[in-house]
């Protein structure tokens, strides 16, 4: 089990959120399932974090928690501290009530996530939308319409347009960028991106990671974006955060993590993304299957799909071992992944970038 | 909506209207003992057999609208023109009334608790749906649910009976017939109103209870539009609980059963005859069920086209407010 100690929060960082020991659990027929397992992170403000990991690894399971928004029958434990911004009182999110939490919600935290097609009732106009989370929230209903007209300028969208229609009227592309604009109608601090772009075409999707570009920096934002799109991340974030098996596995900045990843992993999962410029022969998929939340894997996770397990694996959970900048791993063999897994196109890459 | 969908929507409104009336025309000519037949015998019976046939048949046409002497296809041209140029039902045999005047009276009457029951069946229906949703496989859902499969097994009238039986024999909270106590005079008084209410009271709640069969429907709707994104994200966004429980789970879940709650209307008012006899409640049902022991033709025929245009009404106008609660469906482009 790690301690909490190592992970304490860089003091040279303004830290927004908080995360320690968080677990997420649900009762299944076939026993108690832990699809979030003992997780501790921090986020700092105004930074962009990408979330990665493969299909139920747990990513959304834990941005949920962040706003204490695991679906029913989850059970969410550990501890989920978020700062105000100016250093006001911090508050422990899965401490609130339900009507602090209905508070906290989208105005501190918003979430835009995978369903935005289906994300607005269909019966009601995108201004009803607007104006009932203003209502709701207690704020100046006018002043925020005024808003709304403002983002949805800045998110080439025809504000008058798109608020007068029904969800139906509008296409992916738009119901998106307006539930962008729905997230940011309360200045919320932290905006979490749940796999936004995975229903949309590429082109919608990187004219929506540009944008957010420009948002984070008009409002401030902090911005939590998961996705199993390691490219766009690399062009989006400022630090990453990889997790498998329901626990994060690595974390560091984005430069570091892609030049230097030292979970293996980690760097399979460099050498699984598809890259138009390497050959097909190198790219390599994980073999094995992703792990079952009901059993628990003693030591390592990673160890029954990792080509440098041994006794020690499996013996003991590695600890996060700190590897200087930010950047910690959960691996024994922490420095000597880097030569027993390489990374073929990387390294064509820093050649060919060399030889220049 | 364009004028066209509209008229298209009142000319198939109308044309029902015409068919249903004279399907029933032809059905009761063509009965054994028709109505022009029933007439005669009355007639001839009461006056001995003295009466010459020329007054005899003006007398079958002054009361049915049918001259028996006529063809069939001028019997039923004369009768419906009557009835819809004239709004002429004819006259009842038996009462020696104008069949609109008795329908006139009788019709607020049974308005009255059919809306008390309409009102109270869908309430309850639009209520326990979404809460045994809320609910879903707890205890509260599985009792409830069991208790209205159980009513809807039971026929209303049962319930009627019983709801007499027990409330209104045994403990005496309620009157077991009638529609006003004797002796109270008609007025807005607070007596005259709690009579109104109290005789209305079990008619209303024994039809209620047939309307509640909407509930497991809306229990399944409601369970469908809970795991949609939308209540997820009204959730996330901090919205009220009671917003997100009638504007978002209630209005979505009620879209699938608005025609059939219209519908429904024109089986709460059929349900009004047996309900009107068990209770004695002077209504249109009762009227109907008397016209019937009675062979009171033209009574007969005036409110089976009353209740007919009633339930056409009732669908038109659900046909027309459909894309007021869904904006999707878009009437009359095609």
């Amino acid at each position: 089990m790690r301690t909490s100690n190592q992970n304490d929060s860089d003091p040279d960082q303004d830290v927004v959120f908080e995360v320690r020991d968080l677990e997420v659990t649900f009762g299944t027929n076939r026993g108690e399932s832990r699809v979030v397992r003992n997780v501790d992170f921090d986020i700092y403000r105004n930074e962009t974090l990408g979330m990665v990991g493969e299909s139920g690894s747990g990513k959304s399971m834990t941005s949920s928690a962040l706003m204490n928004a695991v679906v029913s029958p989850g059970e969410t434990s550990g501890e989920v501290t978020y700062y105000p911004p100016g250093g006001g009182e911090p508050i422990s999110v899965l401490d609130l009530d339900e009507e602090e939490l209905r508070k906290f919600r989208w105005g501190e935290v918003a979430m835009v996530f995978q369903g935005a097609m289906s994300s607005f009732n269909p019966v009601k106009k995108v201004r009803g939308h607007f104006k009932e989370t203003l209502e709701d929230h207690n704020r100046d209903v006018e002043a925020g319409l005024e808003r709304a007209h403002q983002i949805l300028g800045d998110l080439y969208l025809d504000p008058d347009r798109v608020l007068d229609s029904y969800p139906y009227e509008l296409s992916g592309g738009m119901k998106q960028r307006a539930l962008v604009a729905l997230a940011l109608i309360l200045e919320p601090e932290v905006l979490v991106m749940d796999e936004p772009t995975a229903a949309l075409d590429l082109l919608m999707q990187r004219s929506i990671v540009s944008l957010l570009k420009d948002l984070k920096e008009e409002y401030d934002l902090t911005i939590i974006f998961i996705t199993h799109d390691l490219p766009l991340l690399t062009k989006l974030a400022d630090r990453l955060v990889v997790m498998y098996a329901f626990d994060i596995v690595e974390v560091g900045s984005t430069e570091e993590l892609l030049y230097d990843a030292a979970h293996p992993y980690t760097r399979s999962l460099l050498n699984a993304t598809p890259d138009l410029n390497a050959p097909i022969e190198e790219m390599q998929s994980i073999s094995g299957s992703k792990p079952d939340p009901v059993t628990n894997i003693p030591g390592c996770s990673y160890r029954p799909r990792c080509p440098m397990a041994d006794e020690s694996c499996a013996e003991a959970e590695p600890p996060m071992a700190d590897r200087g900048n930010g950047h910690r791993t959960a691996c024994f063999y922490h420095d000597d992944v880097a030569d027993e897994i390489p990374i073929p196109a990387m390294e064509a890459a820093e050649e060919g970038g060399e030889g220049e | 909506m364009t004028p066209k969908y509209l008229l298209k929507r009142l000319g198939q409104a109308i044309l029902t209207f015409l068919v249903t009336m004279t399907v029933s025309f032809l059905l009761y000519q063509a009965m054994p003992g028709g109505p022009t037949e029933a007439m005669r015998s009355v007639i001839l019976s009461q006056s001995g057999g003295s009466v010459d046939i020329d007054r005899l048949n003006r007398m079958i046409q002054l009361y049915t609208n049918v001259n028996p002497d006529q063809p069939m296809h001028v019997q039923y041209f004369n009768y419906a023109s009557d009835v819809i140029l004239r709004q002429d039902l004819g006259t009842s045999f038996f009462k020696n009334e104008k069949v609109t005047t008795l329908i006139m009276q009788r019709i607020p009457w049974s308005m009255f608790i059919s809306v008390y029951a309409l009102a109270l069946g869908y309430s309850l229906s639009i209520f326990l749906g979404v809460m045994t949703a809320y609910r879903e496989k707890s205890r509260f859902d599985s009792t409830v649910s069991s208790l209205i499969i159980g009513l809807n097994s039971i026929p209303y009238y049962i319930v009627g009976v019983v709801l007499i039986y027990f409330l209104a024999i045994q403990n005496n909270y309620f009157p077991t017939g009638g529609r006003i106590g004797s002796g109270i005079a008609a007025g807005y008084n607070p007596e005259f109103m709690l009579s109104l209410v109290k005789h209305a009271a079990l008619p209303a709640i024994s039809m209620g209870a047939l309307a509640t069969s909407g509930a497991l429907a809306m229990r399944g709707n409601a369970i469908r539009v809970l795991g949609e994104d939308y209540i997820r994200v009204a959730q996330l966004r901090g919205l009220r609980e009671t917003r997100i429980a009638t504007q978002y789970l209630g209005h979505n879940s009620i879209l699938p059963m608005y025609t059939q709650f219209m519908i429904g209307i024109a089986g709460v008012f059929s349900s009004a005859v047996i309900v009107e006899e068990v209770f004695a409640y002077p209504g249109m049902g009762l009227l109907m069920f008397e016209a019937v022991k009675t062979q009171d033709y033209p009574l007969l025929m005036g409110t089976l086209i009353v209740f007919t245009a009633i339930s056409l009404t009732a669908i038109f106008i659900a046909d027309l407010t459909y894309t007021l609660i869904d904006p999707r469906i878009s009437v009359g482009e095609e």
